[in-house]
C-alpha cells in the first residue's frame, strides 16, 4: 500500500512539473492563473499522500489551509480583471 | 538514495526553476502568478523539512493573502507601466546587478560559515513544555518563553494598519477602506461567498485550538478568518467597516491589549512581566490567543482592503 502511495506522489509531482511548464508557456494571464490553480490542487494531493506515507498527520492541516486559500488568488485575479474590463468599456464609449 | 530524497530533490529543482523564472519574467502579472505558485510549492518543502507551523503560515500568506496584495498592486501598476516605458541606463542596471550579486554572495558565505553543530535551544524548549501544559513547542516559545517578542509583534501589526490608513485622503479619513465591490448576487462568486465562510470559520478556529498541542496557532487561524471575511467583502455581500468605527478599533487592540494586561498581572502578582501562574498558564495563553485570533483576522483583512477611500456620511 505504501509503495502505491509513494508512486502516486511521484505521479503528482510529475503533474506539478507539467503545471509549471504551463505557467512558463502561458500564453495569457488567465492560462497562467489556471496553472497556478492546478499546482494548488496538486499540492493538496501531494500533501495528503506525503502526510500518510511519512506519518505526519499535521500535513492534513496544511492541505486544509491550501484548499481554502489556493482559490483565493484566482478570485482576486477575476475581480481585478473584471474592474479592468469595466474601465476599458467605459473608456471606449 | 531513498525515494523521499528523490522527491525532495525534484521539488527543490522545480522551486528553484520557478523562482528564477519569476525574477526573469517581464510582465508584472505573470511574475505575480509565478510567485503565488512558488508560495504553494515552498509550503510543500516546509512540510518535507518537518516544519509544519511554517508550512501553515507559508500556505496562508505566500499562497493566499500575499497573492491578493501582489495582484492588487499589479492591477494598479498596469496602467502606469505602458506610459513609463523608459528603460534604466546601463550604469543603473550594472549597479543593481553588482549589488544583488554581493548580497547573494554574502548570504552564501554566511551559510557556509555556519558552525557544524548549530547552537540551538530546541531541546530546552521541548524539555520545559510541561511548565505551560501546551505540547506544541512552537506555541510554547511564541506565547511563553519568548512572549515579549510576540506581544511586540502584534503592536507592529497595529503600526502597519496605522501606516496604511494614514495614506487616506483628507475627505476619506475615517471612511470605509477599499473600493465598493459589486457582484451578481446570483453569480458564482456570491454563491462561493455564502458556501465557503462557514467551513472556513470552523477551520480557522480549529487551527487556533489545535495550535496548543499540534502545529497551528492564532496567526494561521487569523489568516484563514481574514480571507473568509475578504471573500464576503469581494462578493459584495458585506462592506468594510469604516475606519472610525469604535467596535472595529476595539477588536484591533483586543489581542495586544489582553496580552499586556496579562503581562502586567504577572508583574503585580507573579515573578516578572508576562510570568504566567503555572496552574493557569494554559487557559491564560489560550485566552490571549483567542483575542489575538480576532485582532489578526481584522488586521490582515484591513491591510489587504487598503486605505480608506470612501467617506461615511455623518
Amino acid at each position: 500500500m505504501s509503495d502505491f502511495l509513494t508512486a502516486s506522489v511521484g505521479f503528482i509531482l510529475a503533474m506539478l512539473a507539467l503545471g509549471l511548464v504551463s505557467i512558463l508557456r502561458g500564453p495569457g494571464d488567465a492560462d497562467r492563473m489556471m496553472s497556478a490553480q492546478l499546482i494548488g490542487t496538486g499540492g493538496i494531493a501531494a500533501l495528503l499522500l506525503l502526510g500518510t506515507v511519512t506519518g505526519v498527520p499535521a500535513a492534513v492541516d496544511v492541505a486544509l489551509i491550501l484548499a481554502l486559500l489556493a482559490t483565493f488568488a484566482s478570485i482576486a485575479f477575476v475581480k481585478k480583471g473584471l474592474s479592468r474590463l469595466e474601465v476599458d468599456s467605459t473608456d471606449g464609449t | 538514495m531513498s525515494i523521499t530524497t528523490v522527491f525532495e530533490s525534484v521539488l527543490a529543482a522545480l522551486v528553484l526553476g520557478l523562482a528564477l523564472w519569476t525574477i526573469a519574467v517581464r510582465e508584472t502579472y505573470s511574475a505575480t502568478v509565478g510567485f503565488v505558485a512558488y508560495g504553494l510549492m515552498v509550503a510543500l518543502i516546509w512540510v518535507g523539512l518537518d516544519a509544519i507551523d511554517v508550512a501553515l503560515t507559508e500556505a496562508a500568506i505566500g499562497g493566499g493573502l500575499g497573492g491578493i496584495v501582489l495582484l492588487g498592486a499589479a492591477a494598479r501598476l498596469r496602467d502606469t507601466e505602458s506610459t513609463a516605458a523608459e528603460t534604466p541606463n546601463r550604469m543603473v542596471r550594472l549597479g543593481a546587478a553588482a549589488l544583488s550579486a554581493a548580497i547573494a554572495a554574502a548570504l552564501a558565505i554566511a551559510i557556509l560559515l555556519l558552525p557544524d553543530a548549530a547552537p540551538t535551544l530546541a531541546p530546552a524548549a521541548v524539555a520545559n513544555a510541561a511548565a505551560t501544559g501546551l505540547a506544541n513547542p512552537v506555541t510554547n516559545v511564541l506565547m511563553a518563553f519568548r512572549g515579549m517578542d510576540t506581544a511586540l509583534e502584534k503592536v507592529v501589526l497595529l503600526l502597519a494598519i496605522v501606516g496604511v490608513w494614514s495614506l487616506a485622503s483628507d475627505q476619506a479619513w475615517g471612511g470605509r477602506p477599499g473600493p465598493h465591490h459589486e457582484a451578481d448576487p446570483n453569480g458564482v462568486l456570491a454563491f462561493l461567498a455564502r458556501l465557503l465562510p462557514p467551513v472556513g470559520i470552523v477551520i480557522g478556529v480549529y487551527i487556533l485550538w489545535t495550535g496548543a498541542d499540534h502545529p497551528g496557532g492564532a496567526f494561521q487561524g487569523g489568516a484563514v478568518l481574514a480571507s473568509m471575511w475578504l471573500l464576503v467583502i469581494m462578493a459584495g455581500l458585506a462592506d468594510t467597516p469604516p475606519a472610525s468605527s469604535r467596535r472595529l478599533r476595539l477588536v484591533l487592540v483586543a489581542g495586544p491589549g489582553l496580552f499586556f494586561l496579562v503581562g502586567l498581572g504577572g508583574l503585580c502578582f507573579g515573578a516578572a512581566f508576562l510570568a504566567y501562574p503555572i496552574a493557569h498558564a494554559k487557559p491564560l495563553i489560550l485566552g490571549i490567543e483567542t483575542a489575538m485570533l480576532l485582532t489578526i483576522a481584522a488586521t490582515l483583512a484591513l491591510l489587504l482592503a487598503g486605505a480608506p477611500e470612501r467617506s461615511v456620511p455623518r
